[in-house]
Formats: structure tokens, C-alpha cells, sequence
């Protein structure tokens, strides 16, 4: 269930800024887009008082030291101590451009993925730096803006792996979106999820910008019996028609076995650069 | 981290480590805390240095409730303890654990820190857990003082048995944020060199792996198998005078009742072009002079003056290592894996044939023309098809 703060219910909390729009909440946070005293666009996201907030604490001051220009910014992250109000939010810049999502409806020039997704894999390394994973990479989470950058949004069930998790899921890893789940997020527990699950979904991305297909949706087929087993994907026509070395990296990167993918978004990057536009 | 041998002590070694680097052979050395005071690690540590050689210290946490009165020196080593306890280390320390690591590595003048960490078993994620604790404190050591770090994965017996268990492992050792390997794959102890083929296979491929995260990595206790570190794309293996150095059974750290250990045995001469030994001088007086001749060719400065003296035990070791630093630093020049799989099929090939020469006249002692066809066996259908994946 997302956590919902009415419009009205929020512009009385926080008075000092002007909101143009409510965005779609998670069931962490409710997100609004909202402008501030100086005219800045910036993110507005008001958490759910039902997660641990010492745990938030410690992942928000790692978050904190993301500083990336293909990651959205943490300006601000506050709690209130008046009693009966909406205590906790966390500010981020505002990505101004649209989603990833609407760019996967057909293949695009080799080229401009190889950049795209670079760039994209530089943000992920600069987290594994800091030993965040996001956890819930997808086409939503991902903003292109109108020069062509993609920012990675939404670190909200990011787990930064030297710390305890953000949010009670018990032994399993089973937090994120299913579609872009990886096979250790499936099955495996909270110990398998390292920045090598982010590549999953890398590849999972990957391969819908070079084939405008998501390579799990099979018919027939669960979705968890495709990701943790299959690799149907390689017999489609489409993949097969693009070149060995793109086939190459996406085969690596949807690994079943982290172990077996690339070790870091740094390696995925320098290869791409390489790759170009082959 | 240097490209070539480094000498791995551990066994009353540090001496010959001083002559070989003094005839050029090898470019760095593992301290062991194991047979070696702290302050005579410190002594011998420049004394390396100043021979133009690299220094690292593997504190060698293999077995961690091990001790010895020479690991009593090290400050580390008040933590050694259970692997149950060691994983309910305190914060306050762990904190203290990372100060002395710092003090030692620091005095000792290393190149990079080797995280310590338990031998890997299988089904043990109480290790796994452990060993990510220890190299998260080592790491933290290790940017303080601006050094790379590298992991320590020596993979144990119940883990290399199979190929899942061995890939399960590595997708575990991987996950640590690493500059490098320090990767040690232990075999079957029935044999003094392994020749499992699919053994020997599994453990190119567990270090292939390592080398895809395009991290360096150095083959530890890699002895005579150096020459297939190499072919899977190692930067570094790690030598030593003993022949079976990748065995990590908790004896193996035990002092030796009997000093010298081994007995009267003769020694064994270590031939390159066998890529094994043979008793000296009792096998090779039972060869014909020309083949006697291919057997004995050596640059080595440490080879026997002729069969009629005799030629002492450390004298054989010393050529041993001489003859493995040399041939490891032909191949640490070439870099791609690939063409060192080529070279490391040819001089076992031509091992395989002076073996087959020899065997019309006699038939060898020590099972040492056991390995080197199936070590061929293992590199060349399978093994070269891999590069294609990197």
C-alpha cells in the first residue's frame, strides 16, 4: 500500500514551499514536486512513520556523501519534533525530463545506449563506492533530462551494506520491483544482495533499450521460474541479431550467479565505452 | 601489485629468500608471522626492500586459534582466537585489532595490506560473515595508511570439491570491495602436486574468475603450479621451497617434531624441463648421458656441480625456487593469459615427452610424471575457450 499524504494535508505542513504537483508515493513515501523560497525545483518526500528511524539515519548520512552528477542530489533530510505532525522528510533535487520508460518502446541506436547506460553505470559505481546498492533499479528510477543525462532516483529502499537494513524484511531479499527483481533477490537472503544485484537490472534495462523486449516475460513462464532459471531470452530473434559483444556483456550481466557477472558498474562502463556503437 | 614471483616464506625460508632476490629472482615477499619474530620481520622487511624488493605480510588467520611462541610477537595475534569467538569480536576490538594492524603494517613498510581472513569451508556462512568483518576493518586500515587492499580468499578443501560449491564461494568473496586477490585453492591431500585434471581445471577457473573482476590477483602457495597461474591471467604466484604449499590442513601449522623433518632422504632435483623432480644423484646416474643432459639444463646458479658430490638438501631447495622464480618471471612479461596457456602447454608438453624418453630406462620415484598431461588436459580444450567470455 503506498503511503498517502493529501495535497492539502502537506502544503499545511511545509509552508515554506510552493507545490506545483503531487508525484506518484511508494510505500515508504508520499513525493510531491514542489518549488522552494528561491524557485528552486526540488523533490519532496515525506516518510511513512512505520520505518525504523535510527536505521534512516545512518543509510540518509551515506546517501548524504552521494554527490554524482548521474545520481539526484540529497539537499535536505529533517525531522520534526512537534508532536501531531508530519515528522519526516527527506528533499532531492528535482530531475527535470522524463523517465527512462518512455524510451523502451523501441530499440535505439547503439550509440546513444552505450553513453546512456555509462553514464548510468558511473552513478552505480560511485555508489558501490560507498557500498550503497539501490535495490530497485528501474525504468521509473531513472530520469533522463533534456541533454541526455540519466540521473538514478529514488534510493529509498537502497541498503548500504555495512549497515543493518533499512527496513524489516526479515531473512529475505525480496524488496524492490519483481520485474527487475534479480534471481538472489527471488530467492536468496539479504547477505546475496550486493551492488552485482544493481547489475541485474542493469542488464534487465539493457536489454529492453536494444531489443524493446523485457527478456523474462515469458508466456507460460512465472516470472520468478524465468529469472531464476531460464535464458529463453537468448533464442529471440532480435538478440540474436545484435552484435556478439553487446550479446556478450547483456549474457554476463543477466548471470544467474552474481559471482559470474561483472564485478563492478565501473567494468560494465569502461566495456560500453569500448562497445560504442558496434 | 609487481608482476612475477614472490617468495612466500613460512618455513625457516628467509635467508634463501635473501640470495635468490641477490640473483635477481622474484620481485617481492610474503612474511609469515608463522616462523619469524615481529622484530626479525621488521629487520628482514627492509633488508628485502633495500634488495629492490616489494613486502607483504599475510598474517595468515588460515586456522586462527593457531598460535606459536613466534605469533605470540605479533600484536595481532592476541585476537586469534576460535572462529566463533573471533566472530563476536567487540567493536572496541576490533577497533584495537585495526590500530595494531596498522602499527605492524606500517613498521613492516607492506606494499598493501593482505585482509586476514579464515579458510573458506563450504556451508559456512559464519565465515563468509567473518572474513567480510575482518577485510571491512582491514580495508578501513588500508585507506588510512593509502594502500591498496586485497582480499584473502583461500578457498578450503570442502569448498574446491566441487564446481558449485567452489562458485558459490567466489560469488561471496567477490562481493568485498577489493584492490586484489590473494587467492590459495587447496586440493586433495593424497598427492604432493595435484593431478586431478578437473581439479586442476576448477582451480584455473576459480582464479580466472577472480581475474575478471579486473582486479590483480596473486596465486598464493602457488608453487609448482605457478605455471598455470599465468595461464589463467594471475599478476603474481606466490613461491616457496616446499612443493605441496596449497595445503592448509591445521597440521600443516603445527611445529615439526623432528627438526629438518623428511629424514636422510635424498634430495630432489627440480628439472624445468620436467616440470618435476628426480631423486639426485641415485635416478639420474640410471639415465643415459644425453638425456641426463636435457634433464640437468639449468641456469640456476644453485644447480648440483656434478653427480659424484653430494648435494645438500637446502642447496636443491634453493635451485627449486630459483627455477619457478625464473620461469615466472618469463611469463609475468607476456600479458595476455591466453599466450601464457600456449607456453605452459608447450613446456608441459615437452615435460610429458623427456618423460616418456625416461621411462624407457626407468621408471621414476614420487609419481612426478603423474600431473603434466592431465594439466595440459586441463588447459587446453577447456581453458582456452574461456578468454573468449573475459
Amino acid at each position: 500500500m503506498p503511503y498517502i499524504v493529501l495535497l492539502d494535508q502537506a502544503k499545511a505542513a511545509f509552508p515554506q514551499y510552493d507545490f506545483i504537483n503531487a508525484l506518484t508515493p511508494s510505500e515508504q513515501k508520499a513525493a510531491f514536486h514542489v518549488l522552494d523560497q528561491v524557485g528552486q525545483h526540488l523533490c519532496l518526500k515525506i516518510i511513512a512513520p512505520h520505518y525504523d528511524i535510527d536505521r534512516l539515519h545512518r543509510e540518509i548520512a551515506a546517501l548524504q556523501s552521494l554527490d554524482h552528477p548521474n545520481i539526484a542530489k540529497l539537499k535536505e533530510y529533517t525531522y520534526s519534533s512537534k508532536p501531531g505532525q508530519l515528522k519526516y522528510f527527506i528533499v532531492e533535487e528535482f530531475v527535470e525530463g522524463e523517465d527512462l520508460s518512455t524510451r523502451l518502446g523501441a530499440p535505439w541506436p547503439r550509440p546513444e545506449i552505450a553513453r546512456l547506460f555509462g553514464e548510468l553505470c558511473q552513478g552505480l559505481e560511485a555508489a558501490r563506492k560507498l557500498r550503497i546498492v539501490h535495490r530497485d533499479l528501474k525504468p521509473s528510477n531513472i530520469r533522463v533530462k533534456p541533454d541526455g543525462t540519466p540521473v538514478i532516483i529514488d534510493f529509498g529502499v537502497a541498503r548500504h551494506l555495512d549497515l543493518p537494513d533499512i527496513t524489516d524484511t526479515g531473512q529475505g531479499a525480496a524488496i524492490g520491483t519483481p520485474l527487475y527483481f534479480s534471481p538472489e533477490q527471488f530467492m536468496g537472503t539479504k547477505r546475496d544482495i550486493d551492488h552485482r544485484t544493481d547489475l541485474f537490472a542493469v542488464g534487465i534495462l539493457l536489454y529492453q533499450a536494444l531489443v524493446a523486449q523485457h527478456p523474462f516475460v515469458e508466456p507460460g513462464v512465472t516470472l520468478h521460474d524465468s529469472i531464476c532459471f531460464s535464458n529463453g531470452y537468448q533464442t529471440n530473434a532480435s538478440f540474436i541479431s545484435i552484435p556478439n559483444t553487446w550479446r556478450l556483456l547483456i549474457n554476463k550481466l543477466l548471470a544467474k550467479d552474481r559471482g559470474s557477472r561483472p564485478h563492478s558498474a565501473a567494468q560494465v562502463a569502461a566495456i560500453l565505452q569500448r562497445i560504442g556503437g558496434d | 601489485m609487481r608482476r612475477g614471483a614472490w617468495h612466500q616464506c613460512g618455513d625457516r625460508s628467509q635467508k634463501l629468500v635473501i640470495e635468490q632476490l641477490q640473483h635477481n629472482a622474484g620481485v617481492g615477499v610474503i612474511i609469515s608471522p608463522r616462523d619469524l619474530a615481529y622484530e626479525k620481520a621488521v629487520a628482514y622487511s627492509q633488508e628485502y626492500r633495500q634488495l629492490g624488493a616489494d613486502v607483504l605480510i599475510d598474517l595468515q588467520f588460515c586456522y586462527p586459534e593457531f598460535t606459536n611462541p613466534k605469533l605470540d610477537t605479533y600484536a595481532t595475534s592476541q585476537y586469534r582466537t576460535s572462529i566463533s569467538q573471533l566472530h563476536q569480536i567487540s567493536d572496541a576490538d576490533l577497533l584495537a585489532f585495526m590500530c595494531e594492524l596498522r602499527t605492524e603494517v606500517s613498521q613492516l613498510a607492506t606494499s598493501a595490506i593482505i585482509a586476514p581472513a579464515v579458510t573458506y569451508e563450504s556451508g559456512r556462512p559464519d565465515i563468509v560473515q567473518l572474513n567480510a568483518k575482518l577485510f571491512s576493518a582491514a580495508r578501513e586500515v588500508a585507506y588510512e595508511l593509502n594502500l591498496p587492499i586485497y582480499a584473502t580468499a583461500i578457498l578450503g578443501q570442502s569448498v574446491t570439491s566441487s564446481q558449485q560449491t567452489t562458485d558459490t564461494c567466489l560469488s561471496d568473496v567477490t562481493s568485498l570491495d577489493a584492490d586484489g586477490w590473494y587467492f590459495g585453492f587447496e586440493f586433495s591431500h593424497q598427492e604432493r602436486i595435484p593431478s586431478v585434471q578437473e581439479s586442476v581445471l576448477r582451480c584455473c577457473v576459480a582464479g580466472l574468475r577472480l581475474v575478471t573482476t579486473g582486479k590483480p590477483v596473486l596465486h598464493a602457495y602457488a608453487g609448482p603450479m605457478s605455471l598455470l597461474s599465468f595461464a589463467f591471467g594471475a599478476t603474481a604466484v606466490g613461491i616457496g621451497h616446499w612443493q605441496n604449499l596449497w595445503q592448509f590442513t591445521p597440521g600443516r601449522w603445527e611445529a615439526p617434531e623432528v627438526q629438518g623433518g623428511g629424514g636422510a632422504a635424498p634430495p630432489r632435483y627440480f628439472s624445468s624441463q620436467l616440470w618435476g623432480t628426480i631423486i639426485f644423484p641415485d635416478e639420474l646416474t640410471q639415465i643415459p648421458q644425453p638425456l641426463r643432459e636435457q634433464i640437468l639444463a639449468s641456469n640456476s646458479p644453485f644447480s648440483p656441480a656434478n653427480l659424484t658430490i653430494p648435494w645438500p638438501r637446502w642447496t636443491a631447495n634453493k635451485h627449486l625456487v630459483y627455477c619457478l622464480c625464473s620461469q615466472a618471471a618469463q611469463m609475468a612479461q607476456i600479458t595476455p593469459a591466453q599466450t601464457n596457456a600456449a607456453g605452459a602447454i608447450s613446456i608441459l608438453q615437452d615435460a610429458v615427452n623427456l618423460h616418456q624418453s625416461i621411462s624407457n630406462h626407468l621408471t621414476l620415484a614420487d609419481n612426478t610424471a603423474a600431473y603434466q598431461s592431465n594439466w595440459i588436459n586441463a588447459l587446453n580444450p577447456h581453458f582456452s575457450p574461456l578468454f573468449s567470455l573475459r
